[in-house]
Parts: structure tokens; sequence; C-alpha cells
């Protein structure tokens, strides 16, 4: 009776991890983060793709090892495509301590859930975003949302708002979209990893179709984002 | 018994611990901000001045620590082995 009790007791998740996990998954993370930037750019894609390691570890292992992936990746892509992604650490280090914090709270249990969890990382980071673009850069990065800026101006509102509203579609394709690669990546790591993380539950290929749809939403949201050029 | 051995010697982290790497990593930010403010000012379509984005980005950064901070105030550390 009492094995039986104890057998139906879920595990609970440890809350401190082997330090092997981090010393893994940190710099993959990064490295992911680099890539995805790195396609981003040569595609000139309406998107940024560089928080998807981010989220991945955010989510995993904690908000705060997720903002150390952020600021990594930006201290490294600084050095690689020029000095522009220095200031921008900022958001990608937002970006984590939202998803992380936001899973930990429980607001991810339902992909409804976590597709908002996804919006409201998009919304803070356009929020943290634009103040840089406006006062650091004066509105324009080289982005593919610059163009959009420019249109925004052009139908005559000011620059903040110009900024904002492009960045805001441009990071909410983005978020959506690596917010579910990210789902996808967690669910191929071994379970005892990501044993007890509050993210939604869903039976056989449920959960991949769930993973699918949030994607192309987010792709969606880009290709719309393109057309309105 | 082996296995009792192996357990103890395996290195965990927990909160503290993800918390001071995020801490460092702010750090390291903040220490490449001046020289990273010079070359961003010198590149053709930017305008502002290299105080002036070192100031923007400091303040910005800035709120960030003091979330960190904040951040080791309030959470609680229960988690230490």
């Amino acid at each position: 009776m009492a094995s039986s009790a104890v057998a139906a007791t879920p595990k609970k998740r440890s809350k401190r991890i082997p330090l092997t996990y981090v010393v893994a998954l940190v710099p993959v993370a990064v490295a992911l983060n680099i890539v995805g930037g790195q396609i981003n750019t040569v595609l000139k894609l309406p998107t940024f793709l560089d928080m998807i390691g981010t989220a991945v570890v955010a989510i995993v292992l904690g908000p705060w090892w997720g903002a150390l992936v952020g600021a990594t990746t930006n201290i490294v892509s600084s050095f690689i495509s020029g000095p522009i992604g220095l200031p921008f650490a900022v958001v990608n280090v937002v970006g984590a301590l939202v998803w992380g914090y936001t899973i930990r709270w429980g607001w991810g249990k339902t992909f409804w859930g976590f597709a908002l969890v996804n919006i409201l990382v998009a919304f803070l980071c356009s929020v943290t975003a634009v103040p840089i673009y406006v006062f650091i850069f004066g509105g324009a990065t080289g982005h593919f949302a610059d163009m959009m800026t420019a249109a925004f101006l052009a139908m005559g509102q000011n620059l903040i708002v110009s900024v904002f509203s492009s960045n805001i579609l441009v990071s909410l394709a983005d978020k959506i979209i690596s917010g579910f690669v990210a789902l996808a990546i967690i669910e191929a790591l071994p379970a005892n990893l990501t044993q007890g993380i509050q993210l939604p539950k869903s039976e056989g290929i449920g959960k991949i179709v769930w993973i699918a749809a949030g994607i192309v939403v987010g792709v969606a949201i880009a290709l719309i984002v393109t057309a309105l050029q | 018994m082996q296995k009792q051995e192996v357990e103890k010697k395996e290195i965990t982290v927990g909160a503290k611990e993800g918390l001071g790497a995020g801490i460092v990593a702010l750090g390291v930010v903040f220490l490449l901000l001046p020289s990273f403010s010079q070359k961003i000012a010198d590149l053709d379509f930017i305008q502002s001045e290299a105080f002036g984005i070192l100031t923007g980005a400091v303040l910005v950064m800035g709120f960030l620590t003091a979330v960190a901070g904040l951040a080791v105030i309030l959470t609680k550390f229960d988690d230490q082995s």
C-alpha cells in the first residue's frame, strides 16, 4: 500500500542540476543562437532567430542561465559580425528572464498558455529594443524591419511609434517561431533533464501537431510582414 | 556503495549559481561597452556620439543589473546541497 502510494506520487524535480548539463547545454545554445542569427542575416529574413538557444536554456535550466546564454550570444556575435549586436544583449537577456520565469510560474502548461508566453516575450523584447533602436542607432540598424520603419515614417508616424510598430511585428513572428522550435528541441532532450518542467502535455502525435502549428503561425506572420513591404 | 560514491562526486548547480552566472555575463557586457560604443559611433550610418551610445547602453544595462539584484534578494536559495 505504502509502496503504491510512493509510486503514484509524481517525482519532484530536483532544483539542483548536474554541472555537466550546464557545461554541455550552454555553449550549444550560444552556437545555435549565433548560427540562427547568421542564417537570418544571410537570407535577410523578417525575423531574428537568435534566441532559440536562449529559450531552450531559460526553460530547461532556469532564467538566469538563459540570461548567460543571451548575453554570451551577443558578446560573441558582436566580435563576428560587428559591434551593433552588443547593445541588444539586453533584449536577449530580457527574453531569457521572461521565458524562464513564466514557465516556472506555470504560465506555459497549455499550448495556448505557451503561445501567450511567446507573445509576452515578443512584446517585452520590443519594449526593450525600441529605446536602443531609437536613442542609440537613430532608428536603423540595417535589419529587414528598417524598411517597415521607413514605411511607417512615410505614413506620418513619429520615429518611436514607427520603430515599435515594425519591431513588434518582426518580434512576434520571431518569438513564436523560436518558442515552438525550442519546445521541439526540449522534447528531444533526455527525460531526466526536462523532468518536472511545466510545459504543455499531449500524447502521441498531438504534441508534434501543436508544435508544427505554432511554427506555421510564426512563419505566416513573417510572410504577412514581408507582404506588407 | 560505489554508486553512492559516484553520486557524491557529481557537482551540481542551482539557482544561486545561475544568478551568479547571469550577473557575470552582465558584467562582461558592461566591460565591453566603452570600446564597442566607440566602434558603433565610427560606423557610417550612425549619427550618435560615442558618449551618448555609452550612456544609453549603460542606462538599459543598469536597469537589468538592478533586476538581478532584486532577484538575489527575492530568490529563496533553499536548494543548496
